[in-house]
């Protein structure tokens, strides 16, 4: 069974009236469980969209979505996903760990087992000490490292991420990604990863998606054949700079403007 | 370097926060002790060069009248605590202001809580119903604008007259719906926009996770708004007060502070300091509401980032 | 009908219906309960009353809002002087900010009673000062926070240019401050005419507002102390209305206000 499987999926925005937009148009994908799958493309190509609309935040136009077998939406109340975004979105007024155990709130977990698996997480994260902290006590890379931890928490197949990384520094963020195939690898979590940056793209995943502009399509899909074991000197080898170039080159050729817009050569 | 020691470099030490906010605190008592010294100086002061009669300054009969009579000195007025109240018994001014003072304040707490409950519901019914929010809102906002404490006296006169199933209305009853009437107001408008301040990323993250509406609110929403809510509490104790006080004045409420004031008031001729210890009650229960209310303020907000917001 | 037109109708209608479902019931309740008018009166009987006492009414408005004007006017301007020399000197902050805060607290209204004693009492004064004192203590607080609470950001950029304090003022604090200055006044504005009438009730001269609301009441001429407070409300709205023309006639548009709670 597929992770996720996206068939003929459009999206418009504001049908009919003067500000239509039209987001997505003929979106297909398959997506097998255990793979990192990056989407990437210029700004407004719709990459969060499709990601909101497999998270069920939004429904597509026409079209369907399945995720883990199921419609899109009985995933989401099922909880079989996790999601994080850009701000990490903590809450103020909640510990670290009690942050981490809201999923497991909400689906009727009792303390005992809340505690048990949010100092696991922690682990996982490589947190432990910062159980009883206050969000704004930490750094923006270890508030994202809880986000993570309270987004794999309910251990669902599939972690959905949209731009985790944007608001960090750039030696945090190469950390942040060490740390995120790390704990994927341990999980063994189906990941969908929304990104601008070629380099973190193709570091990360096993296939990257290449999405056009405006209304955005998939045209084209760039395997990295490097496996699950990534580290430092995968950064530079050879085949890496190769896979940066050859994403580069199919963003390139999505688009009919000859300047690239919102996209990062880092 | 381990992941661990790098991490701990990074944290924000949190402790010396909380031991600056009481040191603050405590300096801004000691300055209102200080103003206060300040104010009862500029008063003898006043006493001992104003014109005894009163005065006009470019013809304006603006100057207060200086002599005893009118103006004791600030040691008469501490001392005539401690004095019997005279005439009738031998109870201490202190004893009866602090009474009267008493009886004021339980039908503060009761106005209080009453319209800090429907002032809540209020904002949780609006915060679901757009519709209701839309509808009401500009009514909420408007009503700030209105003298509401002019319904003071048509309220009051419910009393002693009003039959509500079996139980007659009585005086003070009015004067704590009143006091609830003027908190209900600001503590529906800051609860609403409390209840509305959640990023929409947040909101998101919620529907991300299944929650049903009741959970987001408890969890995500309520938690959210306790900064815009306390400012709002201070407002609606200030409004209990003043709803209470001024019934109480507009009718005989007999046994409230306000009525004291009166009271006090007519007694100027043969006691001059009299009329002072009853305000000087009165402000003691509106300090003492405020003060409830910063007591609420530290104890649900002491784990959270001070911004500037209220 | 145009879409702008209809956008606003879309925004007026929900209260519009709502206030007049709300008379409605209003009237409806009385009406069918038979209520007696101790205890509510018709919103038709109020209409009715405001019209046959028109000019009695408008008399009591006058003297409330001549009252409530004067104190609006000193007490503004007494708190902007303030509240530059508290920008100034930070003693004086510290000293009179708890002051106020606490004056915000307590019901001020029982000073009448000792202002009535101090002065004659046919006098004016005892409302006007109350309802100076409260102005006051409002602009004063919002006033100082304005000249206060400047990005940090402009202050830094003046100081690198060597701005002198006057300089600073000028440019950056008192420009910063206007907003808040209308904040204030669109909070005094209707608190004067509450203030200017309710001093009323604790006694001294008897003309305005407050002493016909009670009198009428006190003789049980309900309806008509009912329509003495729709002109309190009138004059209260009318005064918040001024405000915010004023504030609308000196303030560009667009620029960002803050809120009602200081924040």
């Amino acid at each position: 069974m597929n992770a996720v499987e996206v068939m003929g999926v459009r999206k418009v925005f504001n049908q009919g009236k003067g500000n239509q937009v039209d987001a997505l148009v003929d979106i297909d994908l398959v997506i097998s469980p255990g793979s990192f799958v990056t989407l990437i493309g210029p700004s407004g190509c719709g990459k969060s969209t499709l990601l909101r609309l497999i998270a069920n935040l939004t429904e597509p136009t026409s079209g369907s979505i399945s995720v883990n077998g199921k419609r899109a939406k009985q995933a989401r109340l099922d909880q079989d996903y996790g999601m994080a975004f850009q701000q990490a979105g903590l809450f103020d007024w909640r510990t670290v760990a009690r942050n981490i155990e809201l999923p497991l709130e909400l689906k009727g977990w009792d303390r005992a087992k809340r505690r048990a698996r949010s100092t696991e997480m922690l682990d996982l994260v490589k947190l432990p000490e910062f159980s009883g902290y206050m969000p704004w006590q930490l750094s923006g890379g270890m508030q994202q490292r809880v986000a993570i931890a309270r987004a794999l928490a309910a251990h669902p197949p599939l972690l959905l991420m949209d731009e985790p990384f944007g608001a960090l520094d750039e030696m945090t963020r190469e950390h942040m990604q060490a740390e995120l195939l790390r704990i994927c690898a341990s999980t063994g979590t189906t990941v969908i990863f929304v990104t601008h940056s070629i380099p973190e793209a193709v570091y990360l995943s096993s296939q990257v998606v290449v999405m056009s502009p405006r209304p955005g399509r998939i045209t084209q899909l760039v395997d990295v054949p490097f496996g699950k074991e990534r580290s430092e000197e995968t950064r530079e080898d050879a085949l890496f700079y190769a896979k940066i170039t050859e994403v580069r080159e199919a963003l390139r050729g999505a688009e009919f403007e000859p300047t690239a817009r919102g996209i990062e050569d880092r | 370097m381990t992941a661990t020691t790098k991490n701990l470099k990074e944290v924000v030490a949190a402790a010396p926060v909380q031991r600056y906010w009481l040191v603050r605190r405590a300096r801004r008592a000691a300055m209102f002790v200080l103003s206060v010294v300040i104010i009862a100086a500029g008063w003898e002061l006043y006493k001992s060069v104003g014109p005894q009669d009163g005065g006009s300054v470019l013809g304006w009969k603006i100057l207060p009248r200086a002599k005893d009579r009118v103006m004791p000195h600030v040691s008469d007025i501490v001392s005539r605590f401690g004095d019997p109240i005279g005439r009738s018994s031998d109870e201490s001014v202190l004893s009866v202001v602090l009474k009267a003072v008493f009886y004021s304040l339980r039908l503060v707490l009761a106005g209080f809580a009453i319209g800090l409950v429907a002032g809540v519901l209020l904002a949780v019914v609006m915060t679901r119903f757009k519709i209701a929010a839309r509808a009401v809102l500009p009514y909420l906002v408007i009503s700030q604008t209105i003298p509401l404490i002019a319904l003071a006296p048509l309220v009051v006169s419910w009393g002693g007259k009003l039959k509500v199933g079996g139980l007659v209305w009585e005086r003070w009853m009015s004067a704590s719906l009143l006091g609830a009437f003027l908190t209900f107001f600001p503590i529906a408008v800051g609860t609403l926009r409390g209840l509305q301040s959640p990023p929409a990323s947040s909101i998101e993250l919620m529907d991300s996770l299944a929650a049903p509406w009741r959970s987001t609110l408890f969890k995500l929403r309520f938690p959210s708004a306790l900064p815009y809510m306390i400012p709002a509490l201070k407002l609606g104790a200030a409004g209990a007060v003043i709803g209470v006080v001024v019934s109480e004045i507009s009718t005989g409420l007999r046994g409230g502070i306000g009525r004291l004031v009166i009271e006090f008031g007519r007694l100027t001729t043969s006691d001059p300091a009299i009329v002072y210890t009853a305000v000087i009650g009165a402000a003691v229960l509106g300090l003492t509401m405020a003060a409830l209310v910063s007591l609420v303020d530290v104890l649900l907000m002491r784990n959270r980032p001070r911004e500037v917001l209220a | 009908m145009s879409r702008r037109a209809v956008r606003v109708l879309a925004g007026v209608a929900p209260p519009l219906f709502f206030g007049v479902l709300l008379l409605g019931v209003w009237e409806a309740i009385v009406r069918g309960f038979d209520l007696k008018p101790y205890f509510l009166v018709p919103p038709s009987n109020i209409g009715s009353r405001f019209v046959d006492n028109w000019g009695n009414i408008w008399a009591a408005m006058r003297v409330s809002g001549t009252n409530a004007a004067f104190g609006l006017v000193l007490g503004s301007m007494a708190g902007i002087v303030i509240a530059f020399l508290l920008s100034r000197f930070k003693l004086l902050d510290e000293l009179i900010t708890p002051m106020s805060i606490a004056v915000n607290a307590i019901p001020a209204f029982v000073l009448v009673s000792v202002f009535s004693n101090m002065f004659s009492t046919t006098s004016v004064v005892p409302r006007r000062l109350m309802v100076t004192l409260v102005v006051f203590f409002v602009v004063l607080v919002n006033v100082a926070k304005g000249l206060r609470q400047v990005d940090a950001t402009h202050a830094e950029l003046m100081r690198s240019y060597a701005a002198s304090n006057w300089e600073i003022l000028r440019k950056v604090r008192v420009p910063n401050a206007i907003p808040y200055l209308f904040t204030a006044l669109k909070i005094a504005a209707p608190l004067s005419v509450i203030y200017a009438y309710v001093s009323e009730y604790f006694g001294g001269a008897q003309d305005g507002l407050g002493s016909r609301i009670t009198g009428n009441i006190a003789n049980s001429k309900n309806a008509v102390g009912w329509a003495y407070v729709l002109g309190a409300c009138l004059l209260g709205l009318a005064f918040y209305v001024i405000s915010i023309a004023i504030e609308a006639a000196v303030t560009p548009r667009g620029l960002a206000q803050p809120n009602r709670d200081g924040s």
